[in-house]
């Protein structure tokens, strides 16, 4: 085991995956020579060379679709979009292109693409370099979409998304590209569409996801200590593919769901969560299910302003806290 | 309110609409007739609950429906009208044929939200509460809720079953009896129920089985059975040697390992093998082992091991419940001659390993027959009659009773256990 | 270099796609192809030209009025028509539609129904190539109108910059869907007044003269597989027919339409032909050849059963099933 941060984990991920398959090349602005603006993929220009990591110019129709081009026929390219709010200018690729295309070819060719960015808030960078968008890519079948919380975490589900046959984006949180974890020595992969549970309790099941997953944990012990409440508590690490049979599992053993989401309350992830657990668990459940979020508005940039309305830790205790009986 | 299709009888699970004696909208009397029911094992008729309008009729005559069901709907009088339990309470003609002594309300709804007059006093029941209501026949309505304005919680429930199940019969409090002679299906042994009848309905089942000598892997084991659990920590079975033969069999024999599709057998190219798991009062599960047929004896005695701790603790991953071609069943345990196992679908095959023991057979040579003691069990397959026939099974049971008793002698899969394992064969 | 061989061969790919094409109409009008379809008919030279400049290895990208250049590439005819009829036997077993025929065992890399958007996926195709040490070259077709949206520019300055095997061919049929292009566009020639933009050569010729097309497509396909870089070619055509099937194309001056129609390149490299001493029996014998074929793949497909229900619950992911969760 070692200690990585967040974004060390990301480059080894990806160094990792291109030291096994030369295939594999990577792409993005400012992140060969610079080393990526969070610093998140430093060395890999050095290590692999300029024909394999490779600056862009600021085109992000041009990069996703020279990775979608080059996916088609035989590489396996990751590209970087470097905030997820940019995903909007290049959205056509994304959701009309490469998630559509082998469906209506009826299986000609495959996308084994990665697409990583930097997602979320919480660091006041203002409205349009903080939005959590993950749920976007969520609501467009043929895409895969991964959420890691831990360092361990980015450098076993990159390794695995890059070894997907299927486009995969990749959504790493700028709020935690700092934290330390214990990451696993040698080759580490882990698998896309499964849940962990991180923390058992009888009393409610909670998911959460990137910077929800930590504020999560520490409520739970507050819960726990302060308020005899014992959490169960999910990280989802992938919305696609989706681990339901585990969030059922868990509710059924609780009766109770909370989603905890930094996304924009309409149409978040939660809300799809909210739906399944209350189609396929209805008879489990012993309360209605609660879902905390960011309110449905761009985010502000003051510091307490931000805090005011992504979840923290003292909103989630208190929500959970007075939802029970 | 709710006028509710009532259980007719101690095994009865649905009864038929009889003849309407009101119609929707009609004044009604409280104890005034209502509708006829019957069921195969009593007949009886409904009266109206409470004086009031009857609102709304829901099933019409001659419709069958479960208990539980709700016939009608009643708007009474009364402003104040405290949830009733329907109208079914206890008459019993006394020319009905049934033996059953009680008649019981299977209640579903009791606050009635669709009724203004008798909005619920206090919280609602949560979907969980009544689910464990239905299930375990009693009347949630009636218990203490500890939850927020005496709210009834699950855990109120889960008490107050597992309370009634110690004292056997009425505790207190409780409206109805629970009964000492009536257990509900768990979650578990429902789902398990659904499952073993649906797949007796979509495979003709055919029982074939095999005695098959185990001497080879007997004196195999008893030799290195020791050595085997220092290095290994845990023992080495029969099961992985019988694993191993069976993927091997099934490469000779891949019809067996399918799945019906489409009026057609989907051949699946590798034995994605199940092992069935009793967790008890957890039910049967049945993990995979991928790609089974890649395997060594060893390699299998490491997985069965590790998926069987990891299934009794509750930490198989996803993966590991889905998808397999095969399924093998070890019934072995409590000594039984042979079992006819249920198909897993959409598999066409499954085995069942049952007891060995120690019996008399007959060794024929070229100096005359003797007697000897040998282990001797009992395979036995139940196959997909419309994957394959009896001759097809009969060949796989045949060679896979030749791996295993071949076992042991140079060259099997013995001879490569012992390798890995650094001893000699 | 241009021989008899090469020209019947231009002559047949052309006589292919407009049969091809017309049927596709007349079945349009039997209601057997539902939805829309979007017509080359006058278009043929810049497909046949480039099409059988290539390797057969080379990537083609084309728009959603993509039929001649998917045929072109050597997918079935009875692919094409099935694919447009919705059937089983269409080149993507009726999942695609008209306007995303794609055939990948040719190189045939799709047609794309949103403007603009396969530029840089065909840049992408060549960086791929490129990495590789392929040779290969990928060449991409479009419209007048795809010069002035975003991905155009994106995909002409990256292509310049990393030196990629493509070649842009901007078929300038004078109208963007409805509307005159000259109307919408900042500069009279919409693809070459763009060119010196990225550091490229002008390349304006006429689309309708297939012997001129095959040349410069021979000159772009080299330059780019020597490692010369892209190219962007504005070839000057005219479509018969409107937008789409749903617009009859009043909107265009009839002097023009007649004055385009008399340089329908079918019937004039015919007579070139002619002139040059091909023998009129071989072209009516390739006349022949081409309609009996294009008869028989009508057959065929009308002959095909509808794609089973089942199939449109699948091939979502590379191992062909579409579940997004368990």
């Amino acid at each position: 085991m070692a200690e990585l941060t967040y974004r060390e984990a990301v480059a080894a991920a990806i160094a990792q995956e291109m030291r096994r398959d030369p295939n594999v090349v990577f792409i993005g602005e400012d992140v060969a020579a610079p080393g990526g603006v969070f610093k998140a993929t430093l060395g890999l220009l050095d290590e692999f060379g300029p024909r394999r990591v490779r600056d862009t110019p600021i085109s992000e129709q041009a990069i996703l679709g020279a990775v979608m081009g080059a996916a088609m026929t035989g590489l396996r390219p990751v590209a970087e979009i470097m905030f997820s709010d940019f995903f909007a200018v290049c959205w056509d690729l994304v959701a009309n292109q490469i998630a559509k295309t082998r469906y209506m070819t009826e299986g000609q060719c495959s996308f084994p693409l990665v697409i990583r960015s930097a997602n979320g808030g919480g660091v006041s960078f203002g409205a349009q370099h903080s939005q959590c968008i993950e749920n976007w890519a969520m609501a467009v079948p043929g895409l895969k979409v991964v959420v890691p919380a831990s360092p361990a975490d980015v450098k076993g589900l990159l390794a695995a998304a890059i070894r997907d046959p299927d486009p995969v984006l990749f959504f790493e949180h700028k709020a935690l590209y700092g934290t330390k974890g214990e990451v696993p020595d040698g080759e580490h992969v882990e698998r896309l569409g499964e849940a962990r549970v991180l923390r058992r309790g009888e009393d409610v099941t909670i998911v959460a996801l990137a910077l929800m997953v930590p504020r999560t944990l520490e409520a739970a012990t507050v819960l726990k200590r302060e308020h005899g409440i014992d959490a169960t508590v999910i990280d989802l690490r992938s919305l696609v593919p989706l681990d339901a049979r585990t969030i059922l599992k868990e509710v059924a053993r609780t009766g109770r769901l909370i989603t905890v989401e930094e996304n924009p309350r309409a149409c978040g992830w939660g809300a799809e969560v909210a739906a399944i657990v209350s189609d396929e668990a209805f008879w489990d459940l012993d309360a209605p299910i609660k879902r905390i979020t960011t309110p449905h508005l761009p985010l502000p940039s003051a510091s307490n302003l931000e805090d005011a309305v992504i979840p923290n830790v003292a909103r989630i205790v208190e929500e959970i806290r007075s939802s029970m009986d | 309110m709710d006028i509710v299709m009532p259980q007719l009888g101690e095994t009865v699970s649905e009864g038929t609409v009889g003849r309407w004696y009101k119609a929707a909208g009609d004044h009604v009397d409280a104890g005034e007739q209502l509708l006829d029911i019957e069921s195969d094992k009593a007949a009886m008729e409904i009266t109206a609950p409470a004086t009031g309008r009857l609102l709304r009729i829901l099933i019409d005559t001659g419709t069958t429906v479960p208990v539980g069901t709700v016939l009608a709907t009643l708007q009474s009088d009364s402003e104040t009208a405290t949830p009733q339990f329907g109208a079914a309470s206890g008459h019993v003609p006394a020319s009905a044929p049934s033996p059953a002594a009680q008649v019981r309300a299977n209640i579903v709804d009791v606050t009635n939200t669709s009724d203004p007059g008798s909005a619920a006093s206090g919280p609602r029941l949560s979907p969980v509460v009544r689910r464990l209501a239905r299930e375990h026949g009693f009347d949630a309505t009636a218990l203490r809720g500890t939850g927020r304005e005496g709210r009834v919680t699950r855990r109120d429930a889960l008490l107050h079953i597992a309370a009634t199940r110690n004292t056997g019969l009425e505790g207190a409090g409780q409206a109805r009896p629970l009964g000492p002679d009536f257990l509900p299906f768990n979650r578990i042994r429902r789902l398990t129920a659904e499952h073993m009848v649906r797949s007796k309905a979509t495979s003709p089942h055919v029982l074939q089985a095999v005695e098959v000598d185990f001497n080879g892997i007997a004196r195999f084991r008893a030799q290195h059975a020791v050595r085997w659990r220092e290095v290994h920590g845990h023992s080495l079975t029969f099961m992985p040697f019988i694993a191993h033969a069976v993927c091997r069999s099934l490469m000779a024999f891949p019809h067996l390992n399918a799945s019906v599709i489409d009026n057609g057998l989907r051949l699946h190219r590798n034995v994605d093998l199940a092992i069935a798991i009793d967790l008890g009062p957890g039910g049967l599960v049945a993990p995979v082992l991928r790609n089974a047929q890649a395997l060594s004896v060893a390699e299998i005695s490491q997985r069965i091991h590790d998926i069987s701790v990891r299934a009794k603790a509750d930490r198989l991953r996803p993966d590991e419940y889905s998808g397999g071609t095969y399924t093998l069943s070890n019934s072995g345990t409590f000594g039984t001659l042979i079992t006819a196992p249920v198909i897993n679908q959409p598999q066409v095959a499954i085995l069942s390993v049952d007891g060995i023991r120690k019996r008399p057979i007959v060794i024929e040579s070229a100096s005359g027959d003797s007697i000897a003691i040998r282990p001797v069990g009992v395979l036995a397959q139940s196959f997909d009659h419309r994957a394959v026939d009896g001759a097809y099974s009969a060949s796989f049971l045949a060679e896979l009773r030749r791996l295993l008793e071949a076992m042991g002698e140079p060259g099997t899969a013995t001879d490569a256990l012992a390798d890995e394992f650094g001893i000699a064969p | 270099m241009i021989d008899n061989t090469l020209r019947l061969r231009l002559y047949r790919s052309m006589l292919e796609a407009r049969y091809l094409e017309t049927r596709a109409h007349e079945l349009f009008l039997q209601n057997l192809v539902k939805g829309t379809t979007h017509l080359a008919l006058g278009q043929e030279a810049v497909a046949a030209g480039f099409g059988n400049a290539m390797r057969e290895d080379d990537y083609t990208f084309c728009t959603y009025r993509g039929h001649n250049h998917t045929l072109v590439r050597g997918a079935s005819m009875t692919g094409i028509l099935g694919e447009l009829m919705g059937r089983d036997c269409g080149l993507m077993r009726g999942k695609g539609g008209s306007m995303h025929l794609t055939s990948v065992e040719h190189g045939a890399m799709g047609s794309y129904a949103i403007i603009g958007a396969h530029l840089p996926i065909a840049a992408g195709a060549a960086w791929s190539a490129q990495f590789r040490n392929s040779g290969q070259v990928a060449t991409c077709f479009f419209g007048d109108g795809t010069t002035n949206i975003g991905a155009f520019h994106e995909a002409l300055n990256l292509a310049v910059v990393w030196k990629l095997p493509v070649v842009f061919v901007c078929e300038n049929n004078l109208y963007m869907e409805y509307t005159p292009i000259a109307s919408v566009t900042a500069v009279p020639r919409p693809a070459a007044d763009r060119a010196a933009s990225y550091g490229l050569l002008p390349i304006v010729i006429d689309g309708n003269d297939v012997e001129a097309v095959h040349m410069t497509a021979c000159d772009a396909l080299a330059k780019a597989r020597s490692g010369g870089g892209p190219s962007l070619i504005e070839a000057l055509t005219y479509r018969h027919g409107g937008h789409s099937r749903a617009d009859p194309a009043k909107y265009r001056p009839e002097e023009e339409v007649q004055a385009w129609l008399a340089r329908d390149p079918i019937p004039r490299y015919r007579a070139q032909l002619l002139e040059l001493g091909v023998d009129t029996q071989m072209l009516e014998g390739i006349e022949r050849e081409c309609m009996a074929a294009i008869d028989e793949a009508t057959e065929t497909a009308r002959a095909s059963p509808l794609p089973p229900t089942e199939i449109a619950f699948t091939n979502l992911w590379a191992d062909g099933s579409a579940s997004w969760r368990n």
